[in-house]
């Protein structure tokens, strides 16, 4: 663990040593979080983390605890964007991947739960009593974050009825713990056409998981989702993020995704835990900020099979 | 006193006997159902004939006001002067005239004010301060226009007033300060409106938050202190809800606005004049398409306060509202103004703005309106034809015809029109970039004293 002496004040000047310690012990919570649960969230370890550092800090004022948070959210996020660059070949084994993941949700994620411990701190006078306050808030905070997955797919199930056929695009935890709620807990019948989702093909994996499960489930290609959408009854996605206009910003096809569904009627929903929310108000998909600039390559499939 | 004579002794009963010199009307026969319908068609058909004749100010001056202040000597003052006026209109006869549709709409107040008739009567009584009338023929010449622009101006005068203010002679105590203060205010603005020209919802929003202070006064203050209070803050209303709230919003649209952006501005906008500076003086590579339409020609002032904050260094395309559809498809923002901002996201703006955030949309090109919190509005409208104004007439500057036409012709000079929200991809304010659905929220969030009565 790190140490702060007591007596420092918290400008931003005065404790760029001391804050790296307390940030560098946050990234290593944040990946240990990561590596204890493969199906944690990345936003949820985060958060997790984040209470870690409340409850390290030695700060006397709001204000204080507030840089602390900052510094190390700050540091998580671009943790996370570099390993969006690395190729994966150079993955080390004691820090997971975080291939492909977006950081919109992990810096909607920490924003939102820096304004929500931080609320009422203007109402107790005395700093212990507030960090107290401070903590439970927190904690309350990543409760939620962390049940949020069961809860939507509690939620959500309801929108499921036996003989339907639901249509997933790649790889999504929270649409297929939806999808696998529906079909074991509560017996529902249905299938699932999942649109492969390249580069990264999530949508075999899933697959996967879906028929374990017991569901019948048919893998096509991201371009066969005009053909495929008369035979669907509706249609269920994640997101990376909730932006501010209302709408969503998720996997590359979603929106045409989307548009398909609307010109064929087809219902379309979102799965979205409320960390998500992020504070974003893109005017079009040139006003996204960079999200990757991992290059991909592509297989020459005919060359490939001759 | 009548005295009754009573022929014989009967307490109880009397008999009303009256008076030689009262004369009792014979009573009315009574009418049956239909007779008394073909009276009431009578009485319709009549009043249609005087209607014609009658002129249209006479409603427009009755009309009760936002500050809805029982102000008895304002509308007696009208009601002479919609008399005289009555006379002069009848050769203007063709130019003030008004379709049925817009009859409900404030009218030009300008021709009644420089006949020099109104002014006499109704300043004489009222007896305002010379800022006060100084500022209404501003208003009512179109010399101070735009919703910024009027409500600072009222606002200075408001303070001059305010500063200048003495008690009245008749000794009245100390603590009725506030009373005496609000009536006063009351009665400018009514002024302002029945007889310049109607407010906007800027100069109406900060009118609510005068009178919130002036109320809020506490009670053992002397005068000196009071009204320093009192220009304090107001100072603090302009400066933080109009010049701050302007720069705010160039801040938050900065992020918006990205090097090699076409830029489509509609006339004059202190707002949007602002983001466009702010952004060339950070430094961003874009392109202004400046749009401009008569009767007002605002754009062209747009245009020269723009070139002069920049010193030229800005590419700009000025054109009138007529070529907009062979310059949108260059497009790649617009940037539009608000005179208000409704509770539902719908904008009022200036004539025009419709238009362009119709064909904005058609063009799939995202429309931002750049509007300060002040100017929300508790309103919901839905189109532009309840809530409107009409300018002068004679701007619109038809050229003579010969007599034959002229009894069927109505000159129609709208000032605003309204966008509904569907058509508006974000609002900037103070606060940030709304969707036009949470412009209620915002509402309730920075104005609550407005809340107080719901409680």
């Amino acid at each position: 663990g790190s140490k702060m002496t007591n007596d420092t004040t918290s400008t931003s000047r005065e404790t760029t040593t001391e804050t790296t310690m307390p940030t560098n012990q946050a990234l290593i919570d944040l990946q240990t979080h990561l590596k204890n649960s493969k199906e944690l969230a990345l936003p949820v370890a985060a958060i997790k983390s984040l209470l870690g550092v409340i409850q390290r800090s030695n700060s006397h004022t709001m204000m204080g605890l507030q840089e602390e948070l900052r510094c190390a959210s700050d540091a998580m996020i671009q943790w996370a964007s570099k390993d969006n660059d690395d190729n994966s070949n150079n993955n080390q084994s004691n820090t997971p991947s975080l291939i492909n993941r977006s950081t919109i949700a992990l810096a909607s994620g920490c924003q939102l739960f820096m304004k929500y411990v931080t609320r009422c701190f203007l109402e107790l006078p005395d700093f212990t009593e507030c960090k107290k306050q401070v903590l439970e808030r927190g904690e309350r905070f990543a409760g939620i974050s962390l049940a949020a997955r069961d809860r939507i797919a509690e939620l959500g199930q309801e929108f499921i009825q036996d003989g339907q056929c639901v249509l997933v695009h790649g790889r999504s935890r929270v649409v297929g713990a939806l999808l696998i709620k529906a079909a074991t807990m509560y017996h529902k019948h249905f299938e699932i056409i999942v649109l492969e989702g390249r580069p990264d093909a999530g949508g075999c994996k899933v697959a996967k998981e879906f028929t374990d499960a017991g569901i019948p489930c048919s893998v096509v290609l991201d371009s066969a989702m005009g053909y495929v959408m008369e035979r669907v009854d509706l249609v269920v996605v994640g997101a990376e993020g909730v932006v501010e206009n209302g709408g969503i910003v998720n996997k590359i096809g979603t929106f045409a995704l989307g548009v398909v569904a609307k010109e064929m009627g087809k219902p379309f929903y979102v799965a979205a835990e409320s960390y998500k929310f992020a504070r974003l108000y893109p005017l079009n998909q040139a006003d996204l900020p960079d999200l990757t600039t991992k290059k991909l390559t592509f297989v020459d499939t005919a060359a490939a099979q001759s | 006193e009548e005295t009754t004579p009573t022929p014989a002794p009967q307490p109880k009963k009397k008999d009303k006997v009256a008076p030689k010199n009262i004369v009792i009307p014979p009573k009315k026969p009574k009418l049956s159902k239909a007779e008394r319908r073909a009276l009431q068609e009578a009485q319709r058909a009549a009043k249609g004939v005087v209607q014609k004749d009658t002129t249209k100010t006479a409603k427009n001056v009755k009309k009760p006001d936002s500050g809805k202040a029982n102000n008895n000597s304002s509308n007696k003052a009208a009601d002479n002067a919609t008399r005289q006026s009555a006379n002069s209109k009848k050769e203007n006869q063709n130019v003030g005239k008004v379709l049925g549709l817009f009859e409900h709409l404030p009218k030009y107040k300008g021709a009644e004010l420089f006949s020099g008739r109104v002014s006499l009567n109704t300043d004489a009584k009222l007896k305002l301060h010379p800022a006060v009338t100084e500022l209404g023929y501003k208003y009512a010449n179109g010399t101070i226009r735009g919703a910024n622009t009027r409500c600072r101006a009222m606002l200075e005068v408001f303070k001059t007033v305010i500063r200048d203010y003495q008690t009245p002679k008749d000794g009245k105590n100390q603590h009725q300060l506030s009373l005496n203060l609000d009536h006063e205010v009351k009665t400018i603005f009514q002024y302002w409106t029945t007889h310049c020209r109607t407010h906007s919802v800027s100069m109406g929003n900060a009118m609510t938050f005068l009178k919130s202070i002036i109320a809020s006064l506490p009670r053992d203050i002397n005068m000196e202190e009071a009204k320093e209070l009192l220009c304090e803050q107001i100072d603090a209303y302009n400066h933080e809800r109009i010049h701050l709230a302007g720069q705010a919003i160039a801040e938050h649209a900065l992020r918006k606005i990205q090097n090699g952006d076409v830029l489509l501005v509609y006339v004059y906008n202190e707002a949007v004049l602002n983001i466009l500076i702010n952004a060339q003086r950070s430094g961003k590579k874009f392109r202004v398409i400046l749009v401009d339409s008569r009767p007002l020609m605002e754009g062209r002032e747009m245009l020269n306060k723009l070139l002069a904050a920049v010193s030229g260094n800005i590419e700009c395309t000025y054109i009138l509202l007529n070529s907009l559809s062979y310059v949108m498809k260059d497009v790649t923002k617009v940037f539009l103004g608000a005179a208000a901002l409704m509770s539902n996201g719908s904008v009022l703006s200036r004539v025009g703005t419709a238009g362009i955030a119709l064909m904005a949309h058609a063009c799939k090109v995202p429309v931002l309106i750049c509007c300060e919190t002040y100017k929300i509005s508790a309103r919901v409208q839905l189109e532009s034809i309840t809530y409107n104004e009409m300018g002068d007439p004679k701007q619109l500057e038809v050229l003579p015809f010969d007599e034959e036409g002229k009894e069927n012709l109505t000159l129609l000079n709208l000032l605003y029109d309204l966008t509904p929200a569907e058509f508006v991809s974000g609002i900037i304010t103070e606060m940030g970039i709304l969707p036009p659905s949470s412009v209620a929220v915002l509402l309730r969030e920075m104005n609550p004293q407005e809340n107080m009565s719901y409680r």
